[in-house]
């Protein structure tokens, strides 16, 4: 994975840590699979230069159709200009094919659109969840900064502490959850992996996507 | 006289008439009608078909309905591949707007944009002008409900009601009488089909002949997510034709 190590140039601050640019900001995001539904859930903190937490109510999770969400973690400068593109190509093929996309193709369309920019990338992650607006299969996969898929059947994870998330998600996870208890599992999943990580936090948002029921709901976890 | 000036698209004739700009207004007169009302609760569009055959695979797409965006919508008079041309720049422009600045783009720079292309059309290249009329129905934020009308010259104009295509301007005399700016969207449901039904060859409407879209306020709550572009179904475009074949219009 591409990380760009830059340090701060003025005297006074000498003695900063060095920054990754993919935590300047800080995210944890997580979809899991279902039956017959997924799930995604992000944390809400929005913080300045890792230290300030400016705001708690920052959302990461975009809404691309009804049966399609796209999380997006890194820096959240990038994430809004990729949220705003994604929406842009979706609402044209929409348009011109009369039709909703599927998680497939729109994983490939944010696979390409980062790939475009391959030697000087978007530093966001997306995590893409949805269901096939036909047959309503589940479909989840995560993706590196540059475009590199990884479809999972059961959940992916991304945000600034991916081991944290990683290993709740693998303890907690069960196939074939009904929504109600795939919700209580990813809402306890996030809550915990953001507790050992100081950019991630400050309360959480999960979507839990069937077939023609969508759950939405705030998560009130450790305000720190 | 006039065959000397009308072959180049960029020339003016001596009496200072563009005359291809000119035989495009006229090959849409030919064309099926199109006839847009609005009002305080939504526009409507309605229009005529005229290629009908039980051979036609009906697909989604309309002939002559198009949705721009979700604010936004068009009905066609003309030649439906330069129609189509257009409707993909103004879609794109739309999106590009929206990705730009978060916000759906305003219906009157949307209309001036497909004008501008219309009219370069007029003026340079040596290409043939665009054999389309459109009648965009669209709402935005700051100006409301709203109702366009553009021809091949380029030039547009807001309306309250409009006709275009085939016998337009006896639609407009009727629109002209009949039109109230306060009317229900219902009313100018009916009213829309009504004019439709005076202005084509036909004694009575058939529900296969037309077509009809709005822009308007879902459920009724006046906020600005809830503003839609929907197509007429089925069966309420038999229904209408059924009210606008028994309805006689008032002899005044």
């Amino acid at each position: 994975r591409l990380e760009t190590r830059a340090r701060r140039g003025d005297r006074s601050r000498r003695n900063s840590i060095a920054m990754s640019i993919m935590s300047y900001n800080g995210a944890a995001i997580i979809a899991m699979v279902g039956k017959n539904c997924v799930a995604i859930a992000s944390d809400l903190r929005f913080g300045i230069n890792q230290q300030q937490t400016t705001a708690v109510d920052m959302r990461k999770i975009h809404k691309i159709h009804d049966h399609l969400y796209v999380g997006l973690s890194g820096l959240a400068t990038d994430q809004t200009t990729l949220s705003q593109k994604f929406k842009f190509r979706h609402n044209l093929y929409e348009l011109r094919e009369n039709r909703k996309m599927k998680p497939e193709t729109f994983a490939h369309v944010v696979s390409n659109i980062l790939y475009e920019k391959r030697f000087g990338p978007y530093y966001a992650e997306p995590v893409v969840a949805g269901l096939d607006p036909e047959t309503g299969e589940p479909f989840i996969t995560g993706m590196d900064l540059i475009g590199a898929m990884a479809p999972t059947t059961n959940f992916v994870v991304c945000g600034n502490n991916e081991e944290s998330l990683f290993g709740v998600c693998e303890s907690m996870y069960k196939e074939n959850l009904e929504p109600e208890e795939l919700f209580e599992v990813i809402a306890q999943c996030l809550l915990a992996g953001v507790n050992r990580d100081c950019l991630s936090g400050w309360g959480g948002v999960v979507h839990v996507i069937s077939k023609d029921k969508l759950i939405t709901r705030t998560l009130k976890g450790r305000m720190d | 006289m006039a065959r000397r000036y009308d072959s180049h698209t960029t020339t003016f004739s001596p009496e200072g008439r563009l005359y291809q700009v000119e035989y495009a207004i006229e090959a849409i007169s030919h064309a099926g009608a199109a006839v847009g009302l609005r009002t305080n609760e939504g526009v409507v569009l309605a229009a005529e078909k005229k290629i009908l055959s039980k051979l036609l695979e009906t697909s989604v797409a309309s002939e002559k309905m198009c949705k721009l965006d979700d604010h936004v919508a068009v009905a066609v008079a003309g030649i439906n591949s330069d129609a189509n041309l257009l409707i993909n720049s103004a879609r794109l422009f739309a999106q590009r707007y929206a990705a730009g600045y978060s916000e759906p783009v305003p219906i009157e720079q949307l209309v001036h944009h497909l004008c501008d292309q219309k009219q370069g059309y007029t003026q340079f290249g040596g290409l043939r002008p665009f054999g389309v009329s459109f009648l965009f129905a669209g709402w935005d934020k700051s100006s409301g409900f709203q109702l366009y009308q553009s021809d091949p010259s380029g030039n547009y104009a807001g309306w309250t009601a409009t006709a275009i295509g085939a016998n337009n301007q006896a639609a407009q005399a009727i629109l002209k009488s009949e039109y109230a700016p306060s009317m229900s969207l219902n009313a100018a449901r009916k009213l829309a089909l009504k004019v439709l039904k005076q202005t084509m060859d036909s004694t009575i409407l058939m529900p296969e002949k037309v077509e009809m879209c709005e822009v308007a306020r879902a459920h009724e709550v006046p906020s600005e997510k809830h503003i839609r572009f929907r197509m007429a179904s089925d069966k309420e475009l038999e229904e209408l034709c059924g009210l606008a074949n028994s309805a006689t219009l008032p002899t005044s």
